[in-house]
């Protein structure tokens, strides 16, 4: 088979449906990872033009541009946009496009799921801007303290809008993150060992376990506020037992980490970009990783920080205080090497390079003033200034945005196959990072002279007036900049002419294939010796495209990639990936009815869609696998691998050991709160606590065992070739037994009476949940051992439902155990 | 996988002991601490009990990952997982410094 | 404090130029290791360990010194925030309210109890103290000193809704007759 043929064959498996339906029934990430950044982008327009607007405003003194209850809803909107629907997104849709184009493979892990996701985020992002375009925007700042945003002070749908679309929005962050994380471990290309991975799968992979355990904070905390406004379950209402500052734990909780889950994405695209540019290889590549899984760790350690006045005593903030300044170190750890990296090779002067030069003398800047910030008293003065927004500007354009410009600039002739023909980019750049500093250096300037966020007018006679008209200024000449970057990438995507396919001398793999790239990425997989293969050997991608590589044979007609262990490199099994399908989309749908119901009160549409979103999950899962063990496979270059059906750790165990790690984390979330509650709460103890009896620890303690053991016995019958039928009837009792044991907790508490009763509710509620949701897993299984799927070799899915099982089990011990603990103290 | 849990656990236990630490100050600092009957000064010994029970795990977690029979058989996860222990023990003793150096309940 | 981050500022930019301005240098794994002595383990790590040592400790010693601890000269005064106005009390005078005034003695110690009855607003009196907010249920402690009598501007500090803008108060410190009138009653 010649390299033509090949590509044709592969392509006819590989490729999206034709014509519109093709966009909505792809699963390939680089369509997806297209439509991702196309879509941020979007947004990023949107929340540019907000911007605008607020300097607009502020550019004179007493200015009638807008009233405060539109300018509230502005700047409340920027920030959610820019945070949530371009910052997050952005660095999803990266990955999505980049990651398995670097490592070596032919898609991400779940190709589905990256849909879901991305559908999840437009439908979720749609909802905002419908409220932006309504008026009816959420306006309690992006932030959303309670109770500025609790029913009392905000009784009108704005806040709403913010709690579901954002949660709605998140869970594509979540989807991304699970996704990124298995495939980063798991999908690589044969003997990419840990060592010789590019640097940016390391920073991906720490990104992604930041999301997953940095969101479910925020999305516990948006539950919590909506079941407040919602049915009136008090946790941040004080005269019933809540706490405001509850609510500031879990948005800072998130919030943090946050921003370096926006830094670390940036910075792993500058340790890609910057040796490239400067003719050498990168610098410390392993104490660049440990910086990288340092700050990941340390920045869930400074949530505080951004409580500095909230009256928290002087020691607990001398901890965050600490760990601030700490966190600098790492980062100075990365700046340095990338200099040491410049000072080894032969740098040269192109548009990239330009833009991550802007991003050093951007973040450093924003660095030092972020160092000043962690300085209690300084904080104490500065704290809602503008002096902060003008430090988490610095931070976040000059730390993000900018090295993603530089992106931009670096893997466009990537993703078009074009060579960059007209030059409005390098003008952009100057209006960029020149109008960029001449508005935010004003606006640390005007921010020392006293003026606080979020005023929507001043008075003149402060001496205000001169600095805000030049940070208005300087932000026009930045939104032209931005406006002419977007009219280069446009015009150099559609008519440039076709570039080389390497023409930066890059030594990773995204490289190795022709551009734009096709739809199956590699025609063959590479075995990968080095950190810079194409170093190595030049001739690799044609190596690759006339099929020397592995499962570079398209004949069994199917979308197939290899996975390797985690640590060694060593190939693991074969993955077959499912083809075009319209369920994500249908399912990002239905599960809109959840959010859309919550929305507009219309609470008999939520179980409905819940139910339909069950319904689809049941087709999904219903369609992989098959009745009949293959047996080993041929891969090529004389390799044989089972199949991932036939695995005992399938692609399927994985994802679910990492969703289950940020559901452990929200479950955690959850017991934070009760604990800060039971402990800083004014109005504690509740009226009477709740009584644990015999029945319920009866049925739990029962119960979880039943279901732990069943699911045992089953997998041992299971794999003595035996009927798996006991073992998963035991399971399924057990499973109600959990959940009746949970129901005791809701049947005798009342969730509007306190805080303390309302969060028992959740907990109870949580633990039902699960139950539920493994009483249907089991159910699954059951099916699916009787139509045969679960037989044999192909026993994984049974190892999956243990794992969720498992899970179940420790939450119920565990919540209903500290749901009892008071009731048993008193 | 035991590569990626031995460069994550160290700075893994490093958080855990941070919030712990930071939720004991808090319990010190609460009403229910003086309902108990105890003093401050018992909160700061706790404290820096606390404080140096959280040093010595981490000595030891460093101590365990050079040992032959737990260091990983990459040279690359053994430098990165010490490289990491050694942040997460600076980083115990830094940021755990005040409960000695800074006023208790202020 | 932006004297030392303009020091780093420059010294950071002053590396990138030179590494620009320099010519190719050796490539080899020893000379990687020895530049990653310099480069990382020097100046990424001992560098930014002892600047921020020093920081640190200079932010915690002002810190403490910032801190209410009691004393005989203290007095007590309360603020409490609302939609969009302040009333203050005060400890020394049992039933005495002033509305968007807040009256205490020129150099001596105070301690503001900050508290609010509906949504979070911020203390701020920038020449006199740092912010410091007041959250439902929760009573925190400022302690303010102004040196000279006179009247300084106050104002809200956490974003509170559509009269956030005009949300402001004013403290005048009173010489000693003065405070002592004031008790007395003789200003409201």
């Amino acid at each position: 088979m010649n390299a033509l043929r090949r590509h044709r064959a592969l392509t006819r498996i590989w490729a999206s449906d034709p014509g519109w339906k093709g966009w909505f029934t792809t699963v390939n990430h680089t369509d997806l990872g297209r439509m991702f950044l196309f879509v941020a982008v979007f947004f990023f327009v949107i929340g540019g033009i907000l911007a605008m607007l607020i300097r607009a405003q502020l550019a004179t003194p007493r200015s009638a541009f807008v009233g405060p209850d539109i300018y509230n809803q502005i700047f409340t909107m920027h920030g959610t946009i820019m945070m949530f629907l371009f910052a997050i997104p952005l660095f999803e849709g990266l990955a999505v496009y980049l990651l398995p184009k670097i490592l070596g493979t032919r898609d991400l892990a779940f190709p589905r799921l990256t849909a879901y996701g991305f559908w999840c985020y437009v439908f979720g992002g749609s909802l905002l801007i419908v409220s932006l375009l309504a008026g009816i925007a959420p306006d309690s700042g992006w932030f959303m303290y309670p109770p500025l945003s609790s029913r009392i002070a905000s009784p009108g749908i704005n806040t709403d809008f913010w709690l579901l679309g954002i949660t709605f929005v998140e869970i594509s962050a979540i989807c991304a993150s699970v996704e990124i994380t298995v495939t980063v471990l798991r999908y690589r290309a044969p003997g990419m060992s840990l060592p010789r991975m590019p640097i940016f799968a390391w920073y991906a992979l720490v990104t992604a376990v930041m999301i997953l355990t940095g969101f479910p904070p925020l999305i516990l905390g948006s539950i919590l506020l909506e079941l407040e406004r919602a049915f009136g379950m008090p946790f941040f209402q004080v005269e019933h037992g809540g706490d405001s500052l509850l609510w500031q734990h879990l948005f800072w909780l998130f919030g943090h980490p946050e921003v370096y889950i926006i830094f670390l994405p940036a910075a792993g695209v500058v340790s890609m970009i910057l040796p490239v540019m400067a003719r050498t290889t990168l610098l410390g590549y392993g104490w660049i990783v440990a910086a990288a899984v340092t700050l990941g760790v340390l920045s869930f350690g400074l949530w505080v920080h951004h409580m500095f006045t909230t009256g928290i005593p002087h020691m607990g903030l001398a901890f965050f205080s600490a760990a601030s300044t700490l966190v600098a170190v790492p980062t100075g750890v990365q700046i340095f090497a990338w200099i040491g990296t410049i000072w080894k090779g032969s740098p040269q002067l192109k548009l990239p390079m330009m833009w991550i030069l802007a991003f050093f003398a951007t973040f450093v800047i924003g660095g030092l003033t972020g160092v000043m910030v962690a300085v209690v008293p300084f904080d104490w003065q500065v704290h809602d200034t503008h002096f902060i927004v003008a430090h988490l500007h610095y931070v976040l354009v000059g730390g993000f945005v900018f090295p993603m410009l530089a992106a931009l600039y670096y893997w466009m002739p990537h993703a078009t196959g074009r060579k960059r023909f007209f030059k409005l980019g390098e003008t952009a750049f100057w209006l960029i990072s020149i109008g960029f500093h001449v508005t935010f250096l004003a606006v640390h300037w005007v921010g020392l002279l006293g003026q606080r966020r979020r005023i929507h007018t001043y008075d003149e006679g402060q001496g205000w007036e001169v600095i805000n008209l030049v940070a208005s200024v300087g932000g026009f000449v930045t939104a032209v900049g931005f406006a002419l970057v977007i009219v280069d990438v446009a015009l150099n995507a559609a008519v440039a002419i076709r570039g080389s396919r390497d023409p930066w001398q890059a030594g990773t793999l995204e490289w190795a294939m022709p551009t734009p790239p096709p739809a199956y990425n590699f025609a063959s997989l590479p075995l990968i010796e080095s950190r810079n293969p194409l170093y190595d050997d030049p001739d690799l991608p044609v190596c690759l495209v006339r099929g020397e590589g592995y499962l570079g044979d398209p004949s069994r007609g199917r979308r197939e990639t290899l996975t390797l262990e985690v640590a060694s490199g060593k190939p693991a099994y074969v993955v077959i990936f499912p083809t075009n399908t319209a369920l994500p989309i249908l399912m990002a749908f239905v599960t809109g009815g959840i959010f859309v119901g919550m929305l507009l009160k219309l609470y008999w549409l939520v179980p409905l869609a819940a139910l339909g979103v069950a319904a689809i999950v049941v087709r999904w899962v219903w369609s992989l696998g098959s009745k009949r063990d293959e047996g080993p496979l041929e891969v090529g270059r004389g390799l044989t691998l089972p199949l991932a059906s036939e695995a005992a750790d399938p692609p399927g165990w994985w994802g679910s050991l990492f969703l289950l790690l940020a559901n452990a984390t929200l479950f955690g979330s959850l017991l934070f709160g009760y604990a800060f509650l039971w402990t800083v709460a004014p109005n504690w103890p509740p009226p009477n606590y709740l009584e644990p009896g015999l029945v319920g620890p009866a049925l739990v303690l029962g119960g979880t065992a039943l279901s732990m053991a069943g699911i045992r016995l089953a997998r041992w019958k299971l794999r003595c070739g035996g009927g798996p039928w006991l073992g998963l009837l035991l399971s399924v009792v057990g499973a109600v037994g959990t959940g009746m044991a949970a129901g005791t907790l809701l049947l005798r508490t009342s969730f509007d009476a306190h805080a303390y009763s309302a969060t028992i509710w959740v907990i109870g509620g949580y633990v039902l949940f699960h139950a539920g949701l493994v009483g249907g897993m089991i159910t699954f299984l059951t099916l699916r051992a009787a139509a045969g799927y679960v037989a044999g070799r192909r026993v994984g899915e049974a190892r999956i439902v243990q794992l969720w099982i498992d899970y179940t089990a420790a939450v119920a011990l565990l919540g209903l155990g500290v749901a009892w603990l008071p009731g048993v103290l008193t | 996988m035991k590569d990626i849990l031995r460069i994550s656990v160290p700075l893994t236990v490093w958080l855990a002991a941070f919030s712990a630490v930071y939720g004991l100050e808090g319990l010190v600092c609460s009403h229910r601490w003086a309902e108990a009957g105890l003093s401050l000064a018992a909160g700061r010994g706790i404290l820096l009990a606390a404080w140096a029970l959280a040093v010595a795990l981490q000595t030891m977690l460093l101590l365990v990952l050079r040992s032959p029979r737990f260091a990983s058989p990459s040279g690359f996860a053994r430098s990165v997982s010490l490289t990491l222990a050694g942040v997460a023990l600076v980083a115990t003793a830094w940021t755990l410094l005040p409960v000695a150096a800074t006023s208790l309940c202020l | 404090m932006l004297a030392g981050a303009t020091v780093i500022f420059l010294f950071v930019m002053t590396l990138l130029v030179l590494a620009f301005s320099r010519g190719p240098a050796p490539a080899s794994a020893q000379a990687d290791e020895a530049r990653e002595k310099v480069w990382i383990v020097g100046l990424g790590i001992g560098f930014s360990v002892t600047v921020l040592a020093a920081l640190l400790t200079y932010g915690l010693v002002v810190g403490e010194r910032l801190l209410p601890r009691p004393g005989p000269e203290v007095v007590t005064v309360r603020a409490e925030g609302r939609q969009w106005a302040w009333s203050f009390s005060y400890a020394d005078a049992p039933g005495h309210v002033t509305e968007g005034v807040l009256h205490i003695p020129a150099g001596r110690p105070v301690d503001v109890q900050v508290t609010t009855v509906d949504v979070i607003h911020s203390f701020w009196v920038p020449q006199l103290a740092g912010k410091l907010d007041a959250i439902p249920g929760h009573v925190n402690v400022l302690r303010i000193e102004a040196w000279a009598p006179g009247d300084y501007a106050g104002v809200s500090s956490e974003y509170n809704g559509p009269g956030y803008k005009d949300h402001v108060f004013t403290v005048r410190a009173h010489d000693e007759a003065g405070w002592i009138a004031f008790l007395a009653g003789g200003e409201r």
